[in-house]
Protein backbone atom coordinates (compact mmCIF):
# COMPACT_ATOMS: atom_id res chain seq x y z
CA UNK A 1 0.00 0.00 0.00
CA UNK A 2 1.40 3.29 -1.19
CA UNK A 3 1.43 6.13 1.47
CA UNK A 4 -2.10 8.10 1.62
CA UNK A 5 -1.45 11.34 -0.21
CA UNK A 6 -3.49 14.36 0.66
CA UNK A 7 -3.63 16.72 -2.12
CA UNK A 8 -1.56 20.06 -1.44
CA UNK A 9 -2.30 22.02 -4.85
CA UNK A 10 -4.79 21.98 -7.44
CA UNK A 11 -3.01 19.66 -9.68
CA UNK A 12 -2.00 16.95 -7.54
CA UNK A 13 -5.83 16.70 -6.70
CA UNK A 14 -7.27 16.69 -10.13
CA UNK A 15 -4.73 13.67 -10.46
CA UNK A 16 -5.78 11.70 -6.84
CA UNK A 17 -9.64 12.84 -8.55
CA UNK A 18 -8.76 11.21 -11.61
CA UNK A 19 -7.61 7.87 -9.90
CA UNK A 20 -10.48 7.65 -7.19
CA UNK A 21 -13.10 5.14 -7.47
CA UNK A 22 -16.22 6.23 -9.61
CA UNK A 23 -19.69 5.11 -10.45
CA UNK A 24 -19.02 5.09 -13.71
CA UNK A 25 -14.96 4.17 -14.87
CA UNK A 26 -12.12 5.27 -16.49
CA UNK A 27 -11.48 2.68 -19.23
CA UNK A 28 -9.09 0.02 -18.05
CA UNK A 29 -5.21 1.14 -18.51
CA UNK A 30 -3.17 -2.38 -19.74
CA UNK A 31 0.33 -2.39 -18.46
CA UNK A 32 2.78 -4.60 -20.95
CA UNK A 33 5.82 -6.48 -18.80
CA UNK A 34 8.37 -8.48 -19.23
CA UNK A 35 10.22 -10.83 -17.02
CA UNK A 36 13.57 -10.99 -16.19
CA UNK A 37 14.11 -13.97 -19.23
CA UNK A 38 11.53 -13.31 -22.12
CA UNK A 39 12.53 -14.85 -25.63
CA UNK A 40 12.05 -12.61 -28.51
CA UNK A 41 8.95 -14.17 -29.75
CA UNK A 42 7.45 -12.91 -26.43
CA UNK A 43 8.57 -9.82 -26.65
CA UNK A 44 7.21 -9.39 -30.13
CA UNK A 45 3.87 -10.62 -29.02
CA UNK A 46 3.59 -8.13 -26.42
CA UNK A 47 4.90 -5.52 -28.67
CA UNK A 48 1.78 -6.41 -30.99
CA UNK A 49 -0.61 -6.78 -28.25
CA UNK A 50 0.29 -3.45 -27.66
CA UNK A 51 -0.23 -1.85 -30.66
CA UNK A 52 -3.87 -3.05 -30.26
CA UNK A 53 -4.22 -2.02 -27.21
CA UNK A 54 -3.32 1.83 -27.48
CA UNK A 55 -3.67 4.21 -27.08
CA UNK A 56 -5.38 2.59 -23.15
CA UNK A 57 -1.46 0.47 -22.54
CA UNK A 58 1.96 1.38 -21.23
CA UNK A 59 4.54 -0.67 -22.04
CA UNK A 60 7.75 -1.29 -19.84
CA UNK A 61 11.10 -2.66 -21.21
CA UNK A 62 13.38 -3.28 -18.02
CA UNK A 63 13.35 -7.00 -16.76
CA UNK A 64 11.42 -7.54 -13.64
CA UNK A 65 12.17 -10.75 -11.34
CA UNK A 66 8.64 -11.35 -11.09
CA UNK A 67 7.00 -14.98 -10.66
CA UNK A 68 3.23 -13.81 -10.97
CA UNK A 69 2.04 -16.76 -9.29
CA UNK A 70 4.26 -17.01 -6.79
CA UNK A 71 4.28 -14.14 -5.38
CA UNK A 72 1.91 -11.23 -7.17
CA UNK A 73 2.68 -8.40 -4.81
CA UNK A 74 5.20 -6.64 -7.46
CA UNK A 75 2.47 -6.37 -9.71
CA UNK A 76 0.11 -5.02 -7.56
CA UNK A 77 2.70 -2.14 -6.93
CA UNK A 78 2.66 -1.82 -10.92
CA UNK A 79 -0.95 -1.70 -10.69
CA UNK A 80 -1.32 0.82 -8.39
CA UNK A 81 1.37 2.92 -9.29
CA UNK A 82 0.50 3.09 -12.83
CA UNK A 83 -3.17 3.11 -12.38
CA UNK A 84 -3.27 -0.18 -14.61
CA UNK A 85 -5.85 -2.69 -13.79
CA UNK A 86 -4.50 -4.65 -16.55
CA UNK A 87 -0.89 -6.19 -16.73
CA UNK A 88 0.51 -8.56 -19.59
CA UNK A 89 3.25 -10.36 -18.36
CA UNK A 90 5.50 -12.15 -20.51
CA UNK A 91 8.50 -14.78 -19.46
CA UNK A 92 10.27 -17.63 -20.78
CA UNK A 93 11.55 -20.33 -18.88
CA UNK A 94 12.63 -24.39 -19.79
CA UNK A 95 9.28 -25.26 -17.96
CA UNK A 96 7.01 -22.69 -19.26
CA UNK A 97 8.59 -21.30 -22.63
CA UNK A 98 7.13 -18.29 -23.97
CA UNK A 99 4.40 -17.66 -21.15
CA UNK A 100 2.16 -14.69 -21.32
CA UNK A 101 0.19 -13.85 -18.14
CA UNK A 102 -2.85 -11.97 -18.31
CA UNK A 103 -3.20 -10.55 -14.89
CA UNK A 104 -6.88 -8.30 -13.98
CA UNK A 105 -6.60 -6.47 -10.73
CA UNK A 106 -9.61 -5.02 -8.44
CA UNK A 107 -8.41 -2.16 -6.38
CA UNK A 108 -4.80 -3.02 -6.87
CA UNK A 109 -4.96 -6.72 -5.76
CA UNK A 110 -5.07 -9.94 -8.46
CA UNK A 111 -8.45 -10.66 -9.07
CA UNK A 112 -7.56 -13.19 -11.48
CA UNK A 113 -4.91 -14.43 -13.90
CA UNK A 114 -4.36 -17.10 -16.96
CA UNK A 115 -1.21 -17.97 -18.31
CA UNK A 116 -1.01 -18.51 -21.83
CA UNK A 117 1.73 -20.50 -23.55
CA UNK A 118 2.30 -18.84 -26.94
CA UNK A 119 3.05 -21.13 -30.23
CA UNK A 120 6.81 -20.05 -31.33
CA UNK A 121 6.26 -21.96 -35.10
CA UNK A 122 2.89 -20.56 -35.86
CA UNK A 123 3.24 -16.71 -33.90
CA UNK A 124 3.58 -14.36 -36.72
CA UNK A 125 3.66 -10.48 -35.83
CA UNK A 126 1.70 -7.66 -37.21
CA UNK A 127 4.64 -6.90 -39.14
CA UNK A 128 4.32 -9.96 -40.91
CA UNK A 129 1.84 -9.36 -43.08
CA UNK A 130 2.09 -7.14 -45.68
CA UNK A 131 -0.82 -4.88 -46.34
CA UNK A 132 -2.45 -1.86 -44.90
CA UNK A 133 -3.36 -2.12 -41.09
CA UNK A 134 -5.82 -0.23 -39.63
CA UNK A 135 -6.11 3.07 -37.77
CA UNK A 136 -4.94 3.28 -34.19
CA UNK A 137 -6.92 3.05 -31.24
CA UNK A 138 -10.12 1.77 -33.57
CA UNK A 139 -12.73 -0.20 -31.49
CA UNK A 140 -12.32 -3.90 -33.09
CA UNK A 141 -15.49 -6.03 -32.98
CA UNK A 142 -14.68 -9.11 -31.84
CA UNK A 143 -16.06 -12.99 -32.05
CA UNK A 144 -15.32 -16.08 -29.97
CA UNK A 145 -16.10 -19.18 -32.08
CA UNK A 146 -16.08 -22.33 -30.38
CA UNK A 147 -18.01 -24.22 -27.74
CA UNK A 148 -15.60 -23.59 -24.79
CA UNK A 149 -16.07 -20.61 -24.95
CA UNK A 150 -19.98 -20.82 -24.00
CA UNK A 151 -19.19 -23.44 -20.87
CA UNK A 152 -22.01 -22.88 -18.09
CA UNK A 153 -19.37 -23.29 -15.49
CA UNK A 154 -16.60 -20.74 -15.18
CA UNK A 155 -13.24 -22.44 -16.63
CA UNK A 156 -10.16 -21.13 -18.31
CA UNK A 157 -12.29 -20.79 -21.40
CA UNK A 158 -14.48 -18.66 -19.86
CA UNK A 159 -12.16 -16.52 -18.12
CA UNK A 160 -10.32 -16.20 -21.29
CA UNK A 161 -13.41 -14.56 -22.46
CA UNK A 162 -13.65 -12.39 -20.35
CA UNK A 163 -10.18 -11.59 -20.45
CA UNK A 164 -10.32 -10.92 -23.75
CA UNK A 165 -13.31 -9.09 -23.76
CA UNK A 166 -12.18 -6.57 -21.54
CA UNK A 167 -8.71 -6.51 -23.68
CA UNK A 168 -10.38 -5.48 -26.84
CA UNK A 169 -13.35 -3.68 -25.57
CA UNK A 170 -11.73 -0.31 -26.16
CA UNK A 171 -13.29 3.67 -24.95
CA UNK A 172 -16.86 3.38 -23.95
CA UNK A 173 -18.85 4.40 -26.39
CA UNK A 174 -22.46 5.02 -27.01
CA UNK A 175 -22.44 5.42 -30.87
CA UNK A 176 -19.94 4.24 -33.66
CA UNK A 177 -19.04 5.37 -36.95
CA UNK A 178 -19.75 2.63 -39.63
CA UNK A 179 -16.36 3.79 -41.13
CA UNK A 180 -14.74 2.57 -38.00
CA UNK A 181 -15.81 -0.72 -38.27
CA UNK A 182 -12.59 -1.87 -39.94
CA UNK A 183 -11.28 -5.18 -38.30
CA UNK A 184 -12.43 -8.29 -36.43
CA UNK A 185 -10.59 -9.87 -33.04
CA UNK A 186 -11.67 -13.60 -33.82
CA UNK A 187 -10.90 -15.94 -30.62
CA UNK A 188 -11.53 -19.24 -31.79
CA UNK A 189 -11.07 -23.10 -30.00
CA UNK A 190 -11.79 -26.78 -30.71
CA UNK A 191 -13.86 -28.18 -28.89
CA UNK A 192 -12.66 -30.57 -26.16
CA UNK A 193 -12.27 -34.50 -27.45
CA UNK A 194 -13.20 -36.99 -24.67
CA UNK A 195 -10.70 -38.77 -23.43
CA UNK A 196 -8.06 -36.68 -24.32
CA UNK A 197 -5.54 -35.12 -21.98
CA UNK A 198 -4.76 -31.78 -23.83
CA UNK A 199 -6.74 -28.76 -23.42
CA UNK A 200 -7.41 -27.30 -27.27
CA UNK A 201 -5.34 -24.52 -27.86
CA UNK A 202 -6.33 -20.79 -28.18
CA UNK A 203 -6.32 -19.45 -31.67
CA UNK A 204 -6.02 -15.57 -31.72
CA UNK A 205 -6.34 -14.02 -35.19
CA UNK A 206 -7.26 -10.61 -36.46
CA UNK A 207 -8.61 -9.45 -39.49
CA UNK A 208 -9.25 -6.88 -41.45
CA UNK A 209 -12.81 -6.31 -43.21
CA UNK A 210 -14.08 -5.74 -46.36
CA UNK A 211 -17.39 -5.35 -47.84
CA UNK A 212 -18.60 -5.83 -51.22
CA UNK A 213 -21.77 -4.89 -52.50
CA UNK A 214 -23.91 -8.06 -52.39
CA UNK A 215 -27.29 -6.44 -54.49
CA UNK A 216 -29.12 -6.37 -51.30
CA UNK A 217 -29.21 -4.21 -48.46
CA UNK A 218 -26.50 -5.38 -46.27
CA UNK A 219 -23.02 -5.63 -47.46
CA UNK A 220 -21.10 -8.90 -48.08
CA UNK A 221 -18.20 -9.43 -45.96
CA UNK A 222 -14.73 -10.76 -46.77
CA UNK A 223 -12.04 -10.55 -44.37
CA UNK A 224 -8.45 -10.21 -44.60
CA UNK A 225 -5.46 -11.03 -42.31
CA UNK A 226 -4.24 -8.37 -40.47
CA UNK A 227 -1.78 -9.80 -37.87
CA UNK A 228 -0.89 -10.92 -35.29
CA UNK A 229 -1.59 -14.54 -35.86
CA UNK A 230 -0.95 -16.60 -32.17
CA UNK A 231 -1.65 -19.65 -30.91
CA UNK A 232 -1.86 -20.36 -27.31
CA UNK A 233 -2.15 -23.45 -24.85
CA UNK A 234 -3.56 -22.47 -21.82
CA UNK A 235 -1.06 -22.83 -18.76
CA UNK A 236 -2.43 -22.35 -14.90
CA UNK A 237 -5.05 -20.32 -13.88
CA UNK A 238 -5.72 -18.18 -10.53
CA UNK A 239 -9.64 -17.53 -10.56
CA UNK A 240 -11.11 -14.54 -8.73
CA UNK A 241 -12.23 -14.91 -5.26
CA UNK A 242 -15.87 -15.10 -5.02
CA UNK A 243 -16.68 -12.66 -2.40
CA UNK A 244 -14.15 -10.40 -4.00
CA UNK A 245 -15.51 -11.20 -7.52
CA UNK A 246 -19.00 -10.27 -6.45
CA UNK A 247 -17.64 -7.31 -4.99
CA UNK A 248 -16.26 -6.36 -8.46
CA UNK A 249 -19.13 -6.59 -10.46
CA UNK A 250 -21.43 -4.43 -8.69
CA UNK A 251 -23.20 -2.16 -10.71
CA UNK A 252 -23.61 1.75 -9.58
CA UNK A 253 -27.66 2.46 -9.54
CA UNK A 254 -28.39 4.51 -12.17
CA UNK A 255 -30.78 7.29 -12.58
CA UNK A 256 -32.68 5.36 -15.70
CA UNK A 257 -36.37 4.46 -14.49
CA UNK A 258 -37.00 1.41 -13.09
CA UNK A 259 -39.88 -0.98 -14.13
CA UNK A 260 -42.45 0.10 -12.31
CA UNK A 261 -43.73 -3.06 -10.09
CA UNK A 262 -47.21 -4.90 -9.93
CA UNK A 263 -48.57 -2.65 -12.78
CA UNK A 264 -49.69 -3.84 -15.91
CA UNK A 265 -51.80 -3.15 -18.78
CA UNK A 266 -54.08 -5.52 -20.44
CA UNK A 267 -54.50 -6.51 -24.08
CA UNK A 268 -57.46 -4.10 -23.94
CA UNK A 269 -55.08 -1.61 -22.32
CA UNK A 270 -56.78 -0.87 -19.32
CA UNK A 271 -54.25 -0.38 -16.62
CA UNK A 272 -53.88 -3.34 -14.12
CA UNK A 273 -52.99 -2.88 -10.61
CA UNK A 274 -52.08 -5.48 -7.63
CA UNK A 275 -51.79 -4.01 -4.40
CA UNK A 276 -51.13 -5.55 -1.34
CA UNK A 277 -53.75 -5.66 1.75
CA UNK A 278 -51.20 -7.11 4.89
CA UNK A 279 -52.54 -9.93 6.78
CA UNK A 280 -55.63 -10.51 7.58
CA UNK A 281 -56.79 -10.77 11.17
CA UNK A 282 -58.72 -13.52 11.73
CA UNK A 283 -59.66 -12.39 15.34
CA UNK A 284 -62.15 -10.52 13.85
CA UNK A 285 -63.44 -12.92 11.31
CA UNK A 286 -67.33 -12.62 11.92
CA UNK A 287 -68.47 -16.28 11.81
CA UNK A 288 -72.04 -17.37 12.00
CA UNK A 289 -74.03 -16.01 14.67
CA UNK A 290 -75.64 -18.60 16.90
CA UNK A 291 -77.39 -17.89 20.22
CA UNK A 292 -75.05 -20.95 21.64
CA UNK A 293 -71.74 -19.11 20.81
CA UNK A 294 -72.67 -15.66 22.40
CA UNK A 295 -69.89 -14.54 24.91
CA UNK A 296 -73.23 -14.20 27.24
CA UNK A 297 -73.66 -17.09 27.96
CA UNK A 298 -70.18 -17.62 29.44
CA UNK A 299 -70.90 -16.52 32.62
CA UNK A 300 -74.16 -15.84 34.00
CA UNK A 301 -75.00 -11.98 34.27
CA UNK A 302 -77.89 -10.19 35.15
CA UNK A 303 -80.18 -8.84 32.27
CA UNK A 304 -79.58 -5.49 31.48
CA UNK A 305 -75.35 -6.31 31.05
CA UNK A 306 -76.71 -8.62 28.64
CA UNK A 307 -78.28 -6.34 26.78
CA UNK A 308 -75.75 -4.09 26.78
CA UNK A 309 -72.93 -7.01 25.73
CA UNK A 310 -75.18 -7.24 22.29
CA UNK A 311 -75.14 -3.71 21.23
CA UNK A 312 -71.09 -3.91 21.61
CA UNK A 313 -71.01 -7.21 20.10
CA UNK A 314 -73.28 -5.76 17.13
CA UNK A 315 -70.66 -2.89 16.73
CA UNK A 316 -67.54 -4.70 15.60
CA UNK A 317 -69.47 -6.64 12.71
CA UNK A 318 -70.87 -3.66 11.00
CA UNK A 319 -67.32 -2.27 10.67
CA UNK A 320 -66.72 -5.48 9.07
CA UNK A 321 -69.30 -5.75 6.89
CA UNK A 322 -68.43 -2.08 5.32
CA UNK A 323 -65.12 -3.21 4.51
CA UNK B 1 -14.26 0.47 -46.32
CA UNK B 2 -16.13 -0.21 -49.38
CA UNK B 3 -15.06 -1.24 -52.25
CA UNK B 4 -17.84 -1.07 -54.65
CA UNK B 5 -17.50 -3.51 -57.13
CA UNK B 6 -20.53 -3.17 -59.52
CA UNK B 7 -19.55 -6.51 -62.00
CA UNK B 8 -19.37 -9.78 -59.84
CA UNK B 9 -22.13 -11.52 -59.19
CA UNK B 10 -25.03 -9.69 -58.64
CA UNK B 11 -26.05 -11.16 -55.68
CA UNK B 12 -23.35 -12.62 -52.72
CA UNK B 13 -24.88 -14.44 -50.05
CA UNK B 14 -24.72 -12.42 -47.02
CA UNK B 15 -27.09 -14.67 -44.68
CA UNK B 16 -25.33 -16.90 -41.99
CA UNK B 17 -26.94 -19.93 -41.64
CA UNK B 18 -25.65 -21.86 -38.20
CA UNK B 19 -27.02 -24.61 -36.39
CA UNK B 20 -26.84 -22.91 -33.44
CA UNK B 21 -27.64 -19.09 -33.77
CA UNK B 22 -24.96 -16.32 -32.58
CA UNK B 23 -25.82 -14.49 -29.21
CA UNK B 24 -24.57 -11.09 -29.68
CA UNK B 25 -23.50 -8.21 -27.53
CA UNK B 26 -23.64 -5.43 -29.62
CA UNK B 27 -22.56 -2.97 -27.05
CA UNK B 28 -19.08 -4.19 -27.29
CA UNK B 29 -19.83 -4.91 -30.73
CA UNK B 30 -19.12 -9.01 -29.64
CA UNK B 31 -20.19 -12.10 -31.19
CA UNK B 32 -19.92 -15.27 -29.90
CA UNK B 33 -20.41 -18.57 -31.92
CA UNK B 34 -21.71 -21.30 -29.67
CA UNK B 35 -21.29 -24.13 -32.87
CA UNK B 36 -17.89 -26.38 -32.65
CA UNK B 37 -15.55 -25.08 -34.87
CA UNK B 38 -15.35 -26.69 -38.02
CA UNK B 39 -11.50 -27.68 -38.96
CA UNK B 40 -10.87 -30.18 -41.70
CA UNK B 41 -6.74 -30.62 -41.13
CA UNK B 42 -4.26 -28.92 -39.68
CA UNK B 43 -2.32 -27.73 -42.47
CA UNK B 44 -5.92 -26.28 -43.33
CA UNK B 45 -5.93 -24.44 -39.87
CA UNK B 46 -5.84 -20.87 -41.12
CA UNK B 47 -8.55 -20.71 -44.08
CA UNK B 48 -10.67 -22.49 -41.64
CA UNK B 49 -10.56 -19.80 -39.15
CA UNK B 50 -10.79 -17.00 -41.37
CA UNK B 51 -13.78 -19.06 -42.85
CA UNK B 52 -15.02 -19.01 -39.07
CA UNK B 53 -14.15 -15.21 -38.97
CA UNK B 54 -15.91 -13.95 -41.84
CA UNK B 55 -19.41 -16.37 -40.95
CA UNK B 56 -19.17 -14.06 -37.77
CA UNK B 57 -18.13 -10.99 -39.28
CA UNK B 58 -21.01 -10.95 -41.68
CA UNK B 59 -23.57 -11.96 -38.77
CA UNK B 60 -22.22 -9.35 -36.47
CA UNK B 61 -22.53 -6.91 -39.46
CA UNK B 62 -26.06 -8.16 -40.52
CA UNK B 63 -27.11 -7.84 -36.81
CA UNK B 64 -25.32 -4.32 -36.37
CA UNK B 65 -27.27 -2.42 -39.45
CA UNK B 66 -30.06 -4.35 -39.03
CA UNK B 67 -31.40 -3.94 -35.11
CA UNK B 68 -29.04 -0.73 -34.13
CA UNK B 69 -30.11 2.78 -35.12
CA UNK B 70 -28.66 4.71 -37.82
CA UNK B 71 -27.89 8.42 -38.28
CA UNK B 72 -26.99 10.13 -40.74
CA UNK B 73 -24.21 13.04 -39.59
CA UNK B 74 -21.75 15.51 -41.43
CA UNK B 75 -18.93 13.57 -39.74
CA UNK B 76 -20.32 9.98 -41.27
CA UNK B 77 -22.65 7.60 -40.42
CA UNK B 78 -23.46 6.61 -36.97
CA UNK B 79 -24.74 3.37 -35.17
CA UNK B 80 -26.50 4.20 -31.75
CA UNK B 81 -25.06 1.17 -29.78
CA UNK B 82 -27.19 -0.93 -26.68
CA UNK B 83 -25.99 -0.91 -23.08
CA UNK B 84 -23.59 -3.48 -22.48
CA UNK B 85 -24.63 -6.75 -21.25
CA UNK B 86 -21.78 -8.67 -20.45
CA UNK B 87 -20.36 -8.50 -16.58
CA UNK B 88 -17.47 -7.28 -16.66
CA UNK B 89 -15.29 -6.40 -13.25
CA UNK B 90 -14.51 -3.00 -12.26
CA UNK B 91 -11.43 -1.82 -11.38
CA UNK B 92 -12.04 -0.07 -8.39
CA UNK B 93 -14.89 -1.15 -5.37
CA UNK B 94 -17.77 1.56 -6.00
CA UNK B 95 -17.34 4.82 -4.77
CA UNK B 96 -18.99 5.55 -0.96
CA UNK B 97 -22.44 7.52 -1.29
CA UNK B 98 -21.97 11.19 -0.49
CA UNK B 99 -22.47 12.33 2.89
CA UNK B 100 -25.34 13.79 4.00
CA UNK B 101 -25.27 17.63 4.90
CA UNK B 102 -26.23 19.18 7.93
CA UNK B 103 -29.33 20.61 6.78
CA UNK B 104 -30.10 17.20 4.60
CA UNK B 105 -29.82 15.03 8.34
CA UNK B 106 -31.91 17.78 9.93
CA UNK B 107 -34.68 17.88 7.18
CA UNK B 108 -34.70 14.12 7.38
CA UNK B 109 -35.45 13.99 10.99
CA UNK B 110 -37.90 16.82 10.47
CA UNK B 111 -39.82 14.81 7.36
CA UNK B 112 -39.28 18.12 5.71
CA UNK B 113 -39.46 17.95 1.90
CA UNK B 114 -39.03 20.20 -0.65
CA UNK B 115 -42.27 22.09 -1.70
CA UNK B 116 -44.64 20.80 -4.51
CA UNK B 117 -45.40 22.75 -7.65
CA UNK B 118 -48.86 23.36 -6.31
CA UNK B 119 -47.30 24.86 -3.08
CA UNK B 120 -44.66 26.58 -4.38
CA UNK B 121 -47.13 29.12 -6.94
CA UNK B 122 -48.39 32.14 -5.16
CA UNK B 123 -51.82 32.21 -6.89
CA UNK B 124 -54.83 30.51 -4.99
CA UNK B 125 -58.03 29.61 -6.52
CA UNK B 126 -60.85 31.67 -4.36
CA UNK B 127 -63.99 29.72 -4.31
CA UNK B 128 -66.39 32.25 -2.66
CA UNK B 129 -65.09 34.63 -5.33
CA UNK B 130 -64.86 32.69 -7.99
CA UNK B 131 -61.33 34.43 -8.83
CA UNK B 132 -57.56 34.26 -8.84
CA UNK B 133 -56.02 35.60 -5.48
CA UNK B 134 -52.51 35.64 -3.68
CA UNK B 135 -51.64 33.46 -1.05
CA UNK B 136 -50.22 36.65 0.59
CA UNK B 137 -49.31 40.47 0.39
CA UNK B 138 -51.75 42.95 -1.04
CA UNK B 139 -54.78 41.40 -1.21
CA UNK B 140 -53.76 38.26 -0.17
CA UNK B 141 -55.85 35.38 0.97
CA UNK B 142 -54.53 34.99 4.64
CA UNK B 143 -56.20 38.32 5.57
CA UNK B 144 -59.55 37.04 4.43
CA UNK B 145 -60.16 36.50 8.28
CA UNK B 146 -59.53 40.12 9.27
CA UNK B 147 -62.31 41.61 6.84
CA UNK B 148 -65.32 39.58 9.28
CA UNK B 149 -67.93 42.02 10.68
CA UNK B 150 -68.80 40.54 12.99
CA UNK B 151 -66.65 38.15 15.03
CA UNK B 152 -67.48 35.48 18.46
CA UNK B 153 -65.86 36.91 21.61
CA UNK B 154 -62.88 34.79 22.55
CA UNK B 155 -62.89 34.96 26.28
CA UNK B 156 -59.51 33.55 27.08
CA UNK B 157 -57.98 36.21 24.49
CA UNK B 158 -60.03 39.13 25.40
CA UNK B 159 -58.79 38.51 29.24
CA UNK B 160 -54.66 38.59 27.63
CA UNK B 161 -55.67 41.45 25.60
CA UNK B 162 -53.11 44.23 25.87
CA UNK B 163 -54.73 47.51 27.35
CA UNK B 164 -55.62 49.56 24.33
CA UNK B 165 -55.38 46.73 21.76
CA UNK B 166 -58.62 45.64 19.92
CA UNK B 167 -60.10 42.42 18.00
CA UNK B 168 -59.31 44.92 14.51
CA UNK B 169 -55.72 44.56 14.39
CA UNK B 170 -55.37 40.90 15.68
CA UNK B 171 -54.62 39.30 12.60
CA UNK B 172 -52.24 41.79 11.42
CA UNK B 173 -50.11 41.62 14.69
CA UNK B 174 -50.41 37.79 14.71
CA UNK B 175 -48.70 37.72 11.22
CA UNK B 176 -46.41 40.69 11.56
CA UNK B 177 -45.16 38.60 15.14
CA UNK B 178 -44.92 35.60 12.67
CA UNK B 179 -42.41 37.43 10.64
CA UNK B 180 -40.40 39.05 13.84
CA UNK B 181 -40.04 35.27 14.91
CA UNK B 182 -38.75 34.07 11.82
CA UNK B 183 -36.11 36.36 11.22
CA UNK B 184 -35.15 35.79 14.93
CA UNK B 185 -34.88 32.30 14.03
CA UNK B 186 -32.64 33.48 11.00
CA UNK B 187 -30.46 35.85 12.74
CA UNK B 188 -29.98 33.11 16.12
CA UNK B 189 -29.15 30.53 13.47
CA UNK B 190 -26.59 32.83 11.41
CA UNK B 191 -25.21 33.43 14.65
CA UNK B 192 -24.48 29.66 15.49
CA UNK B 193 -23.35 28.77 12.27
CA UNK B 194 -20.50 31.24 12.78
CA UNK B 195 -19.58 29.67 16.08
CA UNK B 196 -19.67 26.12 14.97
CA UNK B 197 -17.54 26.71 12.06
CA UNK B 198 -15.13 29.31 12.59
CA UNK B 199 -17.06 32.09 10.67
CA UNK B 200 -16.25 29.72 7.29
CA UNK B 201 -19.82 29.24 6.39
Amino acid sequence: MLRQIKPRNARSKRALDKKAPKAVENPKTTLFLRGTTCSQVVQDALTDLFQLRIPLAKKFTKKNPIHPFDDASSLEFFSEKNDASMLVFGSTSKKRPHAITLVRTFSYKVLDMVELYLNAETFRTLAQFKNKKCAVGLKPMLLFAGTPFESPVSDEYTLLKSFFTDFFKGEPADKVDVEGLQYIVSISARDTVDGEEVKPSVHLRVYLIRTKKSGQKLPRVEVEEMGPRMDFRVGRVKEADESIMKEALKRAKTSAERPKKNISTDIVGDKMGRIHLGRQDLKELQTRKMKGLKRSRDVARSEDEMEEDEISEDEPAKKTRKR
Amino acid sequence: MADSEPKGPSRLPVVVNKATPYTFDLGLLLASDPNPLLLTSPENLNDDLAATARDGAQALLNQLLSTCPITNTPNGVLLSLPGIETRLPREKPLPPPKAQTTWEKFAAKKGIKSKSAEAKKKMVYDDATGEWVPKWGYKGINKKADEAWIVEVDEKKERERKEGAQVQGDGRRERKEKVRRNERLQRANERKQKKNHGGRG
